[in-house]
C-alpha cells in the first residue's frame, strides 16, 4: 500500500467530482440524481489508483462530501451516495473476511477487487435504470379502466407508468396534471408528459395548485412522484405534494407513491421542518419590505433540482419556491411502488435496515 | 407498596413485621381461610352474588390480619378492636430485617412456597378488570427464600421490592451483575458439568426469588434468555474456572454492548433531534431520556424540559433535579396538568419497558395519556429504547399484561393525613392514625383502590422509535428485534 500511495494522491485533485455529476446529468434527461450522483462516484473511482481499502473508502467519503456540498438540495443525491457506499462496504468487507488477501497480498489483488468494484457500480448503475421500466409495468395495473389519475410534477417515474398505462390497449383513463405555471425544468417535464399522453389519447386537464380539492371529486386516485423516501415511509418530494396528500386523505382517495428504491434515503424527518436543508420558504415581510415580489410565487407548486443543479442553487438560495420540497407522513400514503414490489409505507424502514445492517 | 414508603419515610401505615410472639395463630387462620375459599370456589352451585360475598369477607380476613401485623411493627400497638376478633391477630414475628417494607412478611413458620400463596390471594376482590393480575408475589423480606439463594441476589430482590432499583434496564443490569457474583462462587458439582447444571439448579431459583420480589421486566427476560443460551452452548469438556471466566466476560459485553454502547448511540442520535428553542416534555424518568437531554445541553443546544410527573413513584422529580442541577430549565407539571403542560412542547420523548412487537409501547402507566395528548396536538411523540428492550410479544392491551403493585401506595402519607378528620357513616370518632385511614379505606366494601405500574401505547402515537440502530417506526420493531437476536 505503502507503495501505491504516492500514485494514489495525484490524480484525485484533478478530478472534479462536481463538473463530473452535472456532466452525468446533463448528458441523459432520464437520470435521477442518486444514479448520477452513483455514477460519477464509480467515474471517480475508476480515475483514480487507490490501492487499499481504507483509501477507496476516504475517497468515497471526500467526494461524496463535496458533492453533497454542491447541491442545495442534496436529500436525493445522498439517498445515492449512502447506498452507494453501503455497498461498497459490504463488498469490501467481504473479500477481507474471507481470506484477508487485501491487505496481506500484492497489489494485484486489490487491483482486481477494484475492478469487480468498478463493473459491480455499473452495473448498478445500469439496473437503477432499468428499474423505472419495471416500476411502470407494476404500476400500471393500479390504473383501472376508467380510472381518473390525479399526478404533479414533472416525476419521470410517473410519466413514464402513465405512458405505458396509455400503450396497453386496455385501459382507458384520463389524467387530471397539477401544472405550475413556471417555467422550471420540472414544469417543462411536467409539459411534457402531458403532450405525450394527449399524443397517446389519453385525456388530460391541466389545473393550477389551487384547483386541486376543486378537481378531487372527480378523481380516483392520486401518483406522485418522490424526491426522496424517508425512513419512516414517508416522502420528500416538491413543494404541494404534502397538501395533495392532506386532501386526498381527506376525501379517501388512494395515494400512491412512485419511486425507484435508491430514493430511499436514511433520514427520519419528523415535522416539515425538520428536514436536513434549509429552505426559505416562510419569509416574513411587512410592508416597508421590498421582498413581497418574491412572495407572490409561493402557492406555485413546482421543483426538483434533478436537471440543472447550478440553476437551482441560485433559486433556492433566494426565496423561490421552484425547487422547494416538502415532507408528505406516511399516513397519507396508501402504497409505494417500487421495482421491487409495492410496499406500504412502514415496509420502508425494513427494507432500509436490510441494506444498513 | 414500599415505593412511597423509600420516598415518604414515615410511612407509618400498614404492614410490616411485628416482633410478636403471636405466630402459630395467623397461620392456622390463614389456612383455614385457604381451605374454605378452595371448596367454595370449587362449586358451581353458587350464585355470583354469594361467591362475592365469600370472597369479600376472605379478603377483609387476610387484610385485618396484615394491618394488624403492620401495626404491631410499628411498636404502636394500636389494634383496633375492629372486625372479627381472630381476624386481626398479628401474625409476625421477624421484623428487624428492612423495617421499611410494610409487607406483612411470612412469618418464618411457613415454608418458602407458602408466602407466595399468601400474598397471591390477599387482594383478590372482585376485581373487574386486573383480578388476574393479583397472584403475582411481591415478596418484602428474604424469608422463606430457597437457600440457595446467593446473597447479592437476596439483596437485589430486596432492591427491586422497594423500587431502589427501578427502570427496566436498571433492573436487568443489576440482575447481570449480580449474577457475575453468583457465577463467580458457583462451583459445578461432582458429577456434571457446567453447561448442563449452572442453568437449571443453580441460577433458575435466583430468578424465582427475583421474580417473587418483583415480576421480571421484559429486558431481564431477554437477558435470562441470553445467559442461558450463552451457558448451554459451553462446551462440557471446558475447565469450569475457564468456562466461568468466558461467562463472565460474557456477561460484561453483553452490558457493554446492549446498554452503554446503545444508551450512547441513541443519545447521539436523540440529541440531534432537539433543535434550539425546543420544549421537551417527558413523563415520569427514564435513564436513556436524561442522558440524551443532557448530552444536548452539553452540545450547546438551548432546549428547555418540562417533566410531568405522577404519583406514587415522583420518578419525574429525580429527573427534574438532576436536569436543572445541570442547567437545563425544567418546568414540573403534576398528571393533572399534563394537558397543559403538552400545549407548550414541542417534542416529547419517552422511555420504555419495553417495545412490544406490534409496535406497541409498554411503559410507565400513565405514558399513553400522554402520547394520546401529544398526538391530539399534533406534537411528535419519540420513544428511545434500547433494542435489548424489544419484544416478540404483543400487546393488545394494559390489561392482559401488567403489573399490579399494592395500593397502600397510592394513598400517600399526607393523603391520609388530610383523611383523618372524616367520619364514616356510623362511626362514631374519627380515627387518630394514617394506619386507620389506610385501614378504613381498605375495609370499605365498595371501594377498591388499585394500582398497575404499567400501560400500552398505541403505535399511532408514536412517531418514532429511537434505537442503537437508528431510528425507526414503531412497525418496524420486529425486524430490529429479529436483527438484534440474530446477530
Amino acid at each position: 500500500m505503502d507503495v501505491a500511495t504516492p500514485t494514489a494522491e495525484n490524480p484525485l485533485p484533478s478530478f472534479d467530482i462536481v463538473s463530473t455529476y452535472r456532466r452525468i446529468l446533463a448528458s441523459d434527461p432520464d437520470l435521477t440524481m442518486p444514479v448520477a450522483a452513483i455514477e460519477a462516484l464509480v467515474e471517480a473511482l475508476a480515475h483514480s489508483s487507490v490501492s487499499t481499502i481504507a483509501e477507496t473508502l476516504q475517497l468515497l467519503e471526500r467526494h461524496t462530501n463535496i458533492l453533497k456540498a454542491s447541491t442545495p438540495n442534496p436529500i436525493s443525491l445522498s439517498a445515492g451516495t449512502d447506498l452507494f457506499q453501503r455497498y461498497m462496504i459490504a463488498t469490501l468487507n467481504r473479500p477481507t473476511s474471507l481470506g484477508g488477501s487485501v491487505h496481506l497480498g500484492p497489489s494485484d489483488d486489490f487491483r482486481a477487487i477494484r475492478n469487480h468494484l468498478l463493473s459491480s457500480g455499473k452495473l448498478f448503475v445500469e439496473r437503477a435504470k432499468a428499474s423505472r421500466e419495471k416500476i411502470a409495468s407494476f404500476g400500471k395495473h393500479f390504473i383501472r379502466d376508467g380510472a381518473t389519475v390525479l399526478t404533479n410534477g414533472g416525476s419521470r417515474v410517473v410519466g413514464a407508468l402513465l405512458r405505458r398505462a396509455a400503450e396497453s390497449s386496455t385501459i382507458r383513463f384520463r389524467v387530471i396534471y397539477v401544472l405550475s405555471p413556471s417555467t422550471s425544468s420540472d414544469s417543462r417535464e411536467g409539459h411534457q408528459t402531458v403532450a405525450d399522453l394527449r399524443a397517446h389519447n389519453v385525456p388530460v386537464a391541466t389545473i393550477p395548485d389551487s384547483a386541486v380539492a376543486y378537481s378531487l371529486g372527480k378523481v380516483d386516485m392520486v401518483i406522485v412522484g418522490a424526491e426522496g423516501v424517508v425512513e419512516n415511509g414517508g416522502i420528500i418530494s416538491r413543494l404541494g405534494t404534502y397538501q395533495m396528500g392532506l386532501l386526498a386523505k381527506s376525501k379517501g382517495k388512494p395515494f400512491y407513491v412512485v419511486a425507484e428504491s435508491h430514493k430511499f434515503v436514511r433520514l427520519y424527518p419528523l415535522s416539515q421542518f425538520d428536514l436536513p436543508i434549509d429552505q426559505k420558504i416562510l419569509d416574513f415581510t411587512v410592508s416597508d419590505d421590498d421582498k413581497v415580489s418574491g412572495e407572490q410565487k409561493t402557492s406555485e407548486d413546482e421543483g426538483v433540482a434533478d436537471l440543472n443543479p447550478e440553476e437551482a442553487r441560485s433559486k433556492c438560495s433566494g426565496k423561490n419556491v421552484d425547487d422547494a420540497v416538502d415532507f408528505t407522513p406516511p399516513d397519507l400514503i396508501s402504497g409505494i411502488i417500487t421495482e421491487s414490489g409495492v410496499l406500504t409505507p412502514s415496509a420502508v424502514s425494513e427494507e432500509l435496515i436490510k441494506i444498513w445492517f | 407498596m414500599s415505593e412511597p414508603v423509600v420516598r415518604e419515610a414515615g410511612h407509618p401505615p400498614v404492614t410490616a413485621q411485628a416482633d410478636t410472639t403471636s405466630n402459630p395463630t395467623p397461620q392456622p387462620q390463614n389456612d383455614a381461610k385457604n381451605a374454605t375459599s378452595t371448596p367454595s370456589k370449587g362449586k358451581p352451585k353458587l350464585s355470583g352474588v354469594e361467591l362475592k360475598k365469600l370472597k369479600q369477607a376472605e379478603k377483609q380476613a387476610r387484610r385485618a390480619a396484615q394491618k394488624a401485623a403492620g401495626e404491631q411493627l410499628q411498636g404502636q400497638q394500636k389494634t383496633p378492636p375492629a372486625k372479627d376478633g381472630q381476624k386481626q391477630v398479628p401474625k409476625d414475628d421477624k421484623s428487624k430485617p428492612l423495617p421499611m417494607r410494610r409487607r406483612p412478611s411470612n412469618p418464618n413458620v411457613l415454608v418458602a412456597k407458602e408466602p407466595k400463596k399468601d400474598t397471591k390471594k390477599e387482594p383478590k376482590h372482585a376485581n373487574l378488570f386486573f383480578g388476574h393480575l393479583y397472584n403475582q408475589p411481591r415478596l418484602h423480606s428474604v424469608v422463606g427464600a430457597s437457600k440457595d439463594v446467593h446473597p447479592a441476589v437476596l439483596a437485589l430482590g430486596l432492591q427491586y421490592s422497594s423500587y431502589i432499583i427501578c427502570g427496566s434496564t436498571a433492573r436487568m443490569v443489576s440482575m447481570l451483575v449480580a449474577f457475575k457474583a453468583v457465577i463467580e462462587d458457583y462451583q459445578t458439582p461432582v458429577g456434571t458439568s457446567l453447561a448442563r447444571h449452572l442453568t437449571s439448579h443453580h441460577l433458575s431459583p435466583q430468578i424465582d426469588y427475583l421474580r417473587s420480589c418483583r415480576p421480571l421486566s421484559i429486558g431481564m427476560g431477554n437477558a435470562i434468555r441470553w445467559l442461558k443460551d450463552v451457558i448451554i452452548k459451553i462446551d462440557p469438556s471446558t475447565p469450569e474456572s475457564e468456562a466461568k471466566r468466558e461467562l463472565i466476560t460474557d456477561i460484561d459485553n453483553f452490558i457493554r454492548d446492549r446498554v452503554i454502547a446503545a444508551d450512547q448511540l441513541i443519545s447521539d442520535y436523540a440529541a440531534k433531534k432537539i433543535e434550539p428553542g425546543d420544549v421537551i416534555l417527558t413523563y415520569a424518568s427514564s435513564s436513556i431520556v436524561e442522558s440524551t437531554l443532557l448530552r444536548a445541553h452539553l452540545d450547546g443546544i438551548s432546549f428547555s424540559v418540562i417533566v410531568v410527573d405522577s404519583k406514587p413513584l415522583f420518578e419525574g422529580k429525580r429527573l427534574a433535579r438532576n436536569l436543572s442541577q445541570h442547567g437545563i430549565k425544567v418546568r414540573c407539571f403534576s398528571y393533572s396538568g399534563a394537558a397543559h403542560a403538552v400545549k407548550d412542547a414541542s417534542k416529547v420523548f419517552l422511555g420504555a419497558h419495553a417495545m412490544m412487537s406490534n409496535g406497541r409501547l409498554y411503559s410507565r402507566v400513565g405514558t399513553a395519556s400522554i402520547a394520546n395528548l401529544a398526538n391530539s396536538n399534533s406534537i411528535p411523540v419519540i420513544v428511545l429504547c434500547e433494542s435489548v428492550k424489544f419484544t416478540e410479544r404483543v400487546a393488545l392491551d394494559s390489561i392482559v399484561g401488567n403489573e399490579v403493585a399494592p395500593a397502600e401506595e397510592i394513598l400517600s402519607e399526607r393523603e391520609r393525613q388530610a383523611l383523618l378528620p372524616l367520619k364514616v357513616n356510623g362511626e362514631e370518632e374519627a380515627v387518630t392514625t394514617t394506619n386507620d385511614v389506610w385501614k378504613r379505606v381498605e375495609e370499605a366494601k365498595n371501594l377498591q383502590l388499585q394500582q398497575v405500574l404499567y400501560d400500552v401505547t398505541p403505535a399511532e402515537y408514536i412517531n418514532m422509535v429511537i434505537t442503537e440502530y437508528g431510528s425507526l417506526p414503531p412497525s418496524s420493531v420486529p425486524v430490529v428485534h429479529r436483527l438484534s437476536t440474530n446477530a
